[in-house]
Formats: C-alpha cells, sequence, structure tokens
C-alpha cells in the first residue's frame, strides 16, 4: 500500500513540476524552486522556522503571493499551536475565521466561502481550512481542494498512512496534512480493574481485554462487583465503526448497515439489558460524572486529547482520582478525530500554505514541542519514537505510563477504508435514535424508522429500506 | 381601512404622494432583503435542489413533486408535516394560552388605580426579565436542571419522590411542558407590557365615568377595557401565533435539535431546519415553507376577522 | 349604616384581591428570577465544581471567572459588546421610526395601493424569517456584504410586525383630527409626523425599541453566517465560540460568566426606556 501510495506520489510530483514549469513563463523564472528547497530546510534543519520563513517571505514577494492568509476553523485550538510555533513571513497578515461548529454552522460557512472561490478577491480567497475526520471526504474528494503534493508537500515518510489515507481522494491525490495522530485507546481506571481482573498493569489488562468476547464477558464480572464496564451506550461505537468492511451506503447509494454495526447494536443490546452500561450519550454529564473518584465505570475511549478535553472530571484535584487510570489497545485496534489542514484550490498564498503543512508534520523541533508542551500525539513516527523509547518520559494521569509508547504500538493497526461524505451525520443520526431505544422511550423498529426519516431529511439523495 | 372616507379633505393627489413616500422606505429594504430571498425560496419548491456534500445537485424543475413528496408518508406511516404541525400546535397551545391570560390579568393589575399595586417598577422589571436572558443560554440552563443529573433529580431522590432520576427531557409530556413553560416564562412579561401600553393609551375618562355609572371593575373590565384593547389584543394574538408557528430555539436547543421523545416536541420549523442544514434541500425547504405560509395566514387571517369584527362598534364610538 | 357595611365589604374585598394579586406577583417574580439567581450562582463556581453538580449557594470564584472572560485572548467581549450595542442601537431606532412611518402613512392618508400595500404587510408578517435566511445569505455573498453590520441593520427598516403594532396602536390612540388641525396651522406632512405623531407614539416606540433592542442584541442565526473576522463579533457569536471551544478551554464558569456580562446591558437598557412606558400616558393628547 505504502509503495503504491509512493510511486503515485512521486508521479504526481513529477506531472506538477513540469506543469509549473510549462505554467511559469509568464512569472521569474524562480516560481517552481523555492517550493522543493522549503520542504528540504523544514524536514533536515532542527531550528527550522526561521530560515525556511525567510525564504519564503522572498518567494512570495518574487511570486507576487497574496497578503493576507485566511485560515477557516472552527475552534482556536489550532490557531494557538500555529500563532507558536509557526513564523508568519514578514508581509502578510493571517486572517482567522472562525465560525463555531454548532449546527453545521462552520461546515456552512467554510462551503459558501468554497464554492465563491473563484470570483473572491484574492484577499479573502480560503487560503487553508481545518476539517475533522468525520467529514474530510467531503472536502478531500472534491475538486475544492488541491494536490499537495504539487506544492511541495510531498515527504510523508514519517506521517502515518490513515492520515495520508484520510485526506486523498478517490484517486489517491494527497489534499491535507493532520497535526496530529489520533489513535484511541481502552482508558481504565486501574482501582476498578484491579479489583475486577485482580490486575492493573496494562499489559495484563490487555491480554484479558483483547477481544470483544473476553470484553463482554469482563463485563458480566464487572457488573457482579458493582460496576459498569461503559459510562455510555455509544462509548465502543467507534471501535466497531472504524473497522467496518463496507461503506454506509453501497454503489446504487443504498444505505446499509455493516456487520460491525450490526455487531454493535447487538452489543449494546445486551450491555443496557443487563446494565452493564448506562444509557447515557457519549457527552452527556451523566457520562462524565463517572470520571470522579467515586464512579463506578471502568472503561472508557479515546486519544491523546481525550485525557485533557473530556476527562476534566478525573483530573479535578478534589473529586477527581489523576493517577488511577492506564491506557491499553483494547478490543480494536481505532482512531477518534483529528484535525486536518487542508488545501483549497485557487489560494493565492501555495508556497506558505505548504511551507505550514510542512513545519506541521516535518519539523522535528515543532513536532516535539507538540508532544511536549501540548499533550498530542504528533503525526511524526521519528519523534513519537524518540518519546516512547524515553524511559523517564511517562504522564503523571495515567500513573506513570508513556501513553506515546502505548499510541505508536497501535498506529499500525488503525485503518481508514471505506468512509463516505456521510459518515459523521450517519454515526450520530444512529447513535441519536437509537438512544430513545435504549431509554426505553420507543421501540427499537420506531427508533430505525426515525433514523430513516433522519437519512432522508439530511441526505436526499442515499435511499433508505 | 374606510374611516378616512369620512374625511373627503384629506384624499387628494397630495396627499396620496405623501402616503407613498412614507411607505417606500419600507418596501425598498423588504423587497432587497426579504422578499427577494423569499421569492427564490417559493419558487425553489418547485425543483429538485439539494447538496450531496459539496456537490450540487439540480436545480432540476419537478413540479409539484416536492409537495407530493411532502404529504405522503414516511418511513414511520405518518405524514410527517402534520405531525410536527400538529405537535407545533400543542406546544404553542400550551403556552400561549398561560400567556395571554396571565398577561392580561397582570396589565390591569398594574394599571388598576383601586388595586393600587406597590412596587410595580420592581414586577413589571422582573417580569420582563426572562426574556432579556437568549434563548440558547436559557435552554441550556433548562437542560443542565431536568438533566438525569441535574439539580431536579437530585431534589426529588433526595426528597423520596422517586427512587431511579426521572429523564425529563425524554418522556413526552414533560418535553412538552418544560418547553411551554419555558416559552410563557420568556414571553408573558413581554405581553404583559404591551397590554399595558394599550390599556394607557385609552383616554381614562371613559373608565372614570363608567365608574361613575356605577359599574363594577369587572364591568369595567369586560365592557370598557377588553373593547378598547382589542386592537393591541388582536396584536398580541398573532404575534403569540406567529413566533408559536416559528417556534424553534427552544425545543431545538432542549433536546438538542431531535424533537425527542419519538419526534413528539419536533416543530414545523425544526423540520424546515433539518431540511436546511446538511443538505440545503431548497426544494423541499421552500415546500415546507409555502405550507407553513398557508397556515399562518390562514389562521393569522381567522383570528383577524374574528375579533376585528366585534371591535366595530366601540371604536366607531371612540371615534365620534 | 348600611353604606359602611357595604364599604366595609367593598374594602376587605380589595383587600383580599390585593393579597391574591400580590400572591401571584410574587410567585412570578419567583419563577422569573430563579434562573438569574442560578446563573449568577453558576457563575461564581469553578469549571470543576459546575461538573460536579448543583449548588444552591454562591462560591468564591466570581472575581476568577470575571477576570477570565473579560481578560480572553481569543474572545474580546468589551469589543463584542460595543458591536452588539452598536448593531443594536441602529436596529431599535430604524425599525421604531420606519415603522412608525410606514404605519402612519397608511393609516393617514388615502392612495389606491393603500389597500393592497396593507394586505401585502399583513400576509408577509406570518412568513418565518427562516425561509428567507439561506436566500439572503447567499445574496450577501454575492454583494460581498460578509463582515459587515449594513446586513444585520438595514433589514430592520421593514420590520412588519412592528409595523403593525404601530398600526394598531395608531389606531386606538391618533385620530386624524389631530393631524388635521396641525395642518391647518400650516404644519408640513414630515413636520407633523416627527414633531406631533412621534411624540404621541413615545409609549409605543419605547415598547418596540427595547423589543427590536433585545431581538437584535440576541440574534445569533444570521449574524453567525456572516461575520467571522474577530473584530466584527457580536456578543451571541462569542458566547457560542467559547461553549465549542475546544475541550481544554471549556471552563463553564466563563461561559456563565459570558451569558450574565451579555444581558446586563440590555437590562440596563430596559431599565433606563421602561420609564417612557410608564409616564407615557397620552390619553390626555388626544381630547377635544
Amino acid at each position: 500500500m505504502k509503495k503504491q501510495l509512493s510511486v503515485i506520489l512521486s508521479v504526481i510530483t513529477v506531472a506538477a513540476a513540469l506543469a509549473a514549469c510549462g505554467g511559469g513563463s509568464s512569472a521569474p523564472a524562480t516560481t517552481a524552486a523555492p517550493a522543493p528547497e522549503t520542504t528540504a530546510a523544514a524536514a533536515t534543519e532542527a531550528p527550522a522556522t526561521e530560515a525556511p520563513a525567510a525564504e519564503t517571505e522572498a518567494a512570495a514577494e518574487e511570486s507576487g503571493e497574496g497578503k493576507v492568509f485566511n485560515i477557516y476553523a472552527w475552534n482556536e485550538e489550532f490557531k494557538g499551536f500555529f500563532e507558536k510555533y509557526y513564523q508568519v513571513p514578514d508581509g502578510v497578515t493571517v486572517e482567522w475565521h472562525i465560525t463555531p461548529s454548532d449546527n453545521g454552522a462552520y461546515q456552512q460557512k467554510l462551503d459558501e466561502a468554497l464554492l465563491n472561490q473563484e470570483n473572491a478577491d484574492p484577499d479573502e480567497k480560503v487560503d487553508m481550512f481545518l476539517a475533522e475526520a468525520d467529514y474530510i471526504v467531503k472536502y478531500a474528494d472534491d475538486a475544492a481542494t488541491q494536490d499537495i503534493t504539487a506544492l511541495g508537500v510531498d515527504d510523508f515518510s514519517n506521517t502515518y498512512n490513515y492520515t495520508v489515507q484520510a485526506a486523498s481522494d478517490a484517486d489517491g491525490v494527497v489534499k491535507g496534512v493532520s497535526f496530529q495522530c489520533c489513535p484511541s485507546a481502552l482508558i481504565y481506571r486501574r482501582s476498578i480493574a484491579e479489583d475486577v481482573l485482580g490486575t492493573s498493569e496494562p499489559d495484563e489488562v490487555q491480554e484479558l481485554l483483547n477481544s470483544w468476547d473476553k470484553f463482554n464477558a469482563v463485563a458480566k464480572d464487572a457488573k457482579d462487583k458493582g460496576y459498569y464496564m461503559t459510562a455510555s451506550f455509544a462509548e465502543t461505537y467507534r471501535v466497531f465503526s472504524n473497522n467496518c468492511t463496507s461503506p454506509w451506503v453501497d454503489a446504487d447509494n443504498n444505505l446499509q448497515f455493516d456487520p460491525q454495526i450490526e455487531a454493535w447494536i447487538e452489543q449494546t443490546d445486551d450491555f443496557i439489558a443487563n446494565e452493564y452500561t448506562l444509557t447515557a450519550g457519549i457527552w452527556d454529564d451523566e457520562k462524565n460524572k463517572q470520571m470522579f473518584a467515586d464512579g463506578k465505570t471502568m472503561c472508557f475511549f479515546g486519544p491523546a486529547w481525550y485525557f485533557n478535553f473530556c476527562m476534566g472530571n478525573a483530573q479535578d484535584p478534589e473529586k477527581g482520582c489523576s493517577g488511577d487510570w492506564a491506557i491499553c489497545e483494547g478490543p480494536a485496534a481505532h482512531f477518534w478525530g483529528g484535525t486536518w489542514l487542508m488545501a483549497p484550490a485557487g489560494t493565492d498564498n501555495p508556497t506558505m500554505l505548504a511551507d505550514i503543512m510542512n513545519t506541521f508534520i516535518n519539523d522535528e523541533d515543532v513536532c516535539s514541542k507538540l508532544v511536549e508542551n501540548e499533550a498530542q500525539f504528533s503525526n511524526n513516527q521519528a519523534v513519537n519514537k524518540k518519546f516512547a523509547e524515553n524511559p523517564d518520559y511517562g504522564s503523571e494521569f495515567l500513573g506513570g505510563q508513556n501513553d506515546v509508547a502505548v499510541f505508536s504500538a497501535m498506529t499500525d493497526n488503525i485503518k481508514w477504508e471505506n468512509h463516505t461524505i456521510y459518515d459523521q451525520l450517519l454515526n450520530e443520526g444512529l447513535q441519536n435514535s437509537l438512544q430513545e431505544y435504549y431509554k426505553g422511550v420507543s421501540d427499537k423498529e420506531t427508533a430505525l424508522k426515525n433514523f430513516y426519516n433522519y437519512v432522508n431529511e439530511t441526505y436526499p439523495s442515499i435511499i433508505t429500506p | 381601512m374606510s374611516k378616512n372616507v369620512k374625511n373627503p379633505k384629506s384624499r387628494g393627489v397630495s396627499n396620496a404622494k405623501w402616503g407613498y413616500l412614507f411607505i417606500l422606505p419600507f418596501f425598498i429594504a423588504y423587497i432587497c432583503c426579504t422578499l427577494i430571498p423569499q421569492v427564490m425560496t417559493f419558487y425553489n419548491s418547485l425543483f429538485m435542489n439539494y447538496r450531496d456534500g459539496l456537490k450540487q445537485i439540480g436545480p432540476k424543475f419537478v413540479g409539484l413533486q416536492n409537495y407530493v413528496a411532502l404529504f405522503s408518508q414516511d418511513n414511520s406511516g405518518s405524514v410527517g408535516i402534520l405531525k410536527y404541525f400538529g405537535n407545533t400546535i400543542i406546544l404553542w397551545l400550551m403556552g400561549a394560552i398561560p400567556q395571554i391570560v396571565v398577561a392580561l390579568l397582570l396589565a390591569v393589575f398594574f394599571t388598576s388605580y383601586r388595586l393600587n399595586i406597590k412596587g410595580q417598577q420592581f414586577f413589571k422589571t422582573v417580569i420582563y426579565m426572562p426574556n432579556l436572558i437568549m434563548a440558547s443560554a436559557f435552554s441550556m440552563l433548562f437542560f443542565t436542571l431536568f438533566s438525569p443529573v441535574g439539580p431536579v433529580n437530585q431534589v426529588l431522590i433526595a426528597s423520596g419522590w422517586v427512587d431511579k432520576a426521572v429523564d425529563f427531557l425524554n418522556i413526552k409530556i414533560s418535553v412538552r411542558v418544560l418547553v411551554s413553560l419555558m416559552n410563557f416564562l420568556m414571553w408573558f412579561g413581554n405581553t404583559t407590557i404591551l397590554l399595558m401600553a394599550g390599556i394607557q393609551g385609552i383616554d381614562q375618562t371613559l373608565f372614570e365615568a363608567a365608574q361613575i355609572d356605577g359599574a363594577n371593575s369587572t364591568q369595567v373590565f369586560f365592557r370598557v377595557t377588553m373593547p378598547l384593547l382589542r386592537p393591541i389584543l388582536v396584536y398580541t394574538v398573532i404575534t403569540a401565533m406567529i413566533g408559536g408557528l416559528q417556534m424553534f430555539d427552544v425545543p431545538q436547543i432542549l433536546t438538542k435539535g431531535k424533537g425527542t421523545p419519538n419526534r413528539a416536541s419536533m416543530t414545523l420549523v425544526m423540520y424546515l431546519n433539518n431540511y436546511l442544514t446538511t443538505s440545503k434541500n431548497y426544494g423541499m425547504a421552500g415546500a415546507v415553507s409555502v405550507v407553513l405560509f398557508i397556515i399562518s395566514a390562514a389562521l393569522s387571517l381567522i383570528v383577524y376577522n374574528s375579533l376585528s369584527s366585534q371591535y366595530r362598534k366601540p371604536k366607531r364610538h371612540r371615534k365620534y | 349604616m348600611n353604606d359602611r357595611k357595604q364599604s366595609d365589604k367593598a374594602r376587605l374585598q380589595l383587600m383580599i384581591i390585593r393579597i391574591v394579586v400580590y400572591a401571584i406577583l410574587i410567585f412570578l417574580t419567583f419563577l422569573c428570577l430563579v434562573f438569574f439567581y442560578m446563573l449568577i450562582i453558576n457563575s461564581t463556581r469553578s469549571n470543576a465544581q459546575l461538573q460536579a453538580g448543583f449548588s444552591a449557594l454562591p462560591q468564591g470564584h466570581f472575581i476568577d471567572n470575571l477576570k477570565n472572560a473579560w481578560t480572553d485572548a481569543s474572545i474580546n467581549i468589551p469589543r463584542g459588546m460595543l458591536n452588539s450595542f452598536l448593531v443594536a442601537s441602529c436596529c431599535a431606532v430604524l425599525t421604531t421610526y420606519f415603522s412608525a412611518l410606514t404605519a402612519y402613512g397608511i393609516h393617514i392618508y388615502d392612495f389606491r395601493l393603500k389597500k393592497p400595500a396593507f394586505l401585502f404587510i399583513m400576509a408577509v408578517m406570518m412568513i418565518p424569517p427562516q425561509v428567507s435566511a439561506v436566500g439572503f445569505i447567499q445574496l450577501m455573498y454575492k454583494l460581498k456584504l460578509t463582515n459587515n453590520f449594513l446586513p444585520l441593520i438595514v433589514p430592520s427598516i421593514a420590520a412588519p410586525i412592528v409595523f403593525f403594532y404601530m398600526k394598531q396602536y395608531m389606531e386606538s390612540v391618533l385620530p386624524i383630527e389631530i393631524v388635521e388641525s396641525a395642518r391647518m396651522d400650516g404644519a408640513g406632512e414630515f413636520r407633523i409626523f416627527n414633531q406631533i405623531v412621534l411624540p404621541i407614539m413615545k409609549p409605543a416606540i419605547a415598547v418596540q425599541m427595547i423589543f427590536s433592542f433585545v431581538q437584535s442584541w440576541n440574534n445569533y442565526f444570521i449574524p453567525a453566517l456572516l461575520l467571522d473576522k474577530a473584530e466584527m463579533k457580536t456578543v451571541p457569536i462569542m458566547i457560542a465560540q467559547l461553549r465549542s471551544a475546544d475541550y481544554s478551554k471549556f471552563d463553564m464558569g466563563k461561559v456563565y460568566m459570558f451569558i450574565l456580562l451579555a444581558i446586563l446591558p440590555v437590562l440596563v437598557v430596559y431599565l433606563i426606556l421602561s420609564r417612557f412606558i410608564i409616564k407615557g400616558v397620552t390619553a390626555g393628547a388626544v381630547k377635544g
């Protein structure tokens, strides 16, 4: 797979370089040169940001790049990293367009801007936008984004494979990069594991929970001892859905349920009936409360960002239980979330765009700081390896466990397959509809019919059963 | 509209000119900012027109096909739009009836010289306050209060009334009561102030005359206040109804846009919103809008006619 | 004797009515205030305390939350309040002035299109604003009016509901005789409206100013789709942004503080304008 990809990439790079030379006759002859140079510099030099930035600036002036760099995002997370770790070339102003994602407002805003890209003033054109895993296909597999290898972002030797696949279109053309990698782990309470399993050592726990059969059996033991296995009926959804063997819709646009989804429904039926889990949704307070020291739940699922973003209760100095946690891979490899930097077609700052992308995936210094200072699991294998192999590196929250090592070991098993542009809302819609069934409000058939109604309203092109 | 006919002097070319001039800004602004987008919406209802990801499907003329789809059975075997219309009416009535009755009572209390309520400024300020808070913030607050782990359930469990948390937001009746309660709280103060302004606009000598004639307060209310208040009351009922038919923020946020349980609290505009957000289905959304428009126009006409036909008499009396 | 008995009875009756009325008022006051109370309590609690559960007593994090909210690097709340104030005041003034003007035009003058114009406004009043929102946004994109306050202010000139209110109000307080006597005194049509009609309409204008100010201040849907530059954002956008900010900064204490800050100016404006309503008894002006 990797080999194929790199062949495709190199072919595209060559083609793009030729095209650039051919088309560049009107611009100064140096147009094509700075980009690869910048890449090389970013990849090798340690305190890279300064040097290539100066070069880019020169390049920007020569090639007449835009003075305003417009970035579209839905929150401030990446803005923080960007301002700390990226040196903006002199003479360029970065304009952030941040629209909260509530009710799909971010995508609406972005869609209007992208569809208007051709007619927009140069200073108003979208120069980069951020996208999440749940809807990245919608943008990657569309002419609204462009091939980044042609811009000089072509070294993916250190990035994780699935993050490249996710940002590629159906033909394998790469349209963006992720600055983080989000393998998701089983996060368990050490004290409860000790009680239920007789051990809290990650290796031993993994051995006891490495398949769904074992997981389900342990759920019963946990219940017998007065614990919940998970705190939300949807907790295990992603673990199943990331491993689907078929997409949500078939070739004729018929909605279909993958065996993995069926398996999740079956497992959840069982968990609810036996009270192994709560009827709370994945973001509900009812679930979050279980993260306090007096919580009765053994397992949660989440990637590196989950500790800081979602486990505030566990880290609470008074009522939390920091240090009583540990992670292991769990029943199946999966990922959750991640933010991709996407290259829109028609940007008037291609060099700077490529420079930003290279900085966040290939600049070892920046990637190290992301791990060290920002608790990210970076999208640079070499950097992560450095931390994984460092015996002194460990997370206090996880009782000293080296989470980077665990996550690194998991990355090889993550698959990016069978995704569609519909995934985000179909996954959400199914969970929302079935929650009513699990809460006992409606029967299963009604819940599924409500889901089909939702699909018809949301995606008119999908044919429901 | 016929009252000026009695005054032939006020008619004439120059006056007509002023009339057009005075209403011109309104119409220019309306046509540019609302009418053109609206006409686009209505026109869209005859087309298949939606987005599939970033790809635009259509617009392709399909005649009345969207309307046919709107009024045929959905997967649950019911006609969606009728169900959501029913929900909307129920939710509206549950909030609007207490809202208008209470507001009318309060307006009379506050303006009554006999009762001479102390601390009026305080009470008025207070009852209007819920209207100041953003609907989204207010709904969020309710959402937290009535969640399974919220304070209401904590109290209920602590006092032994229930032994398991009540899932208020997943029980049909409690969701409807909560939505109505919030709408009531947000709007009854507003309505009170409107009606008060109306009562204060009534010639005070009429009340005095009625009292001298020996009318008691109930008689004054039904014989003097009510008839003279009708124009404002009509306004209140109609705007409450328009607001009710457009009900969106509160149930949307309270039920996270799902209209739980089993879509029993999904209103017409929430349904419209379902078509607008992701799929940009202007065809279906346009059709829903047209239906919504017809329903509200019909209801408003009925209310307007029934209420205004009764006030011809007192009005003429007032106009000498 | 009989008279005194009756007046005693009447007094007792009045007292009972008073007690009932005050009881109703106090109950409603409680219902209304309890939510503000909770908002204030919540703004004094730290994020962890808020996550831990509900409490009826304040805790000592008010100053912390206030500091966090005011000095937030990404959300410039003073700027947002300034923007919101600008937009909301313009809307309040334009809406009330032009609605009154339109209502006056239709109420007083006779012209051929008078009835169609009135019926037209009545009809369009029922159309939910959500219907035109999408078309409006597209139009604004084409006109390159995003990140501009004009699309938020100009549409407020045409507010059918406010027009309807003004029209109804004029019917009850503005007899044609006032206008005619002013005409006989030689006043121009615009002067009659500005100097005679507007003062009579003061209570109605005050009421509608409050409504439209609040509506504009709290408006989220359209501004969120049109404004995205930091220095142009209005308060509701900032609050939504705070709420959907990434979870590491998900500080609920700060969120409640923002909501508190967001409603305070509206409250102040309301308190100032509500004096007009109480004073504004217009009954005497029509006599004669």
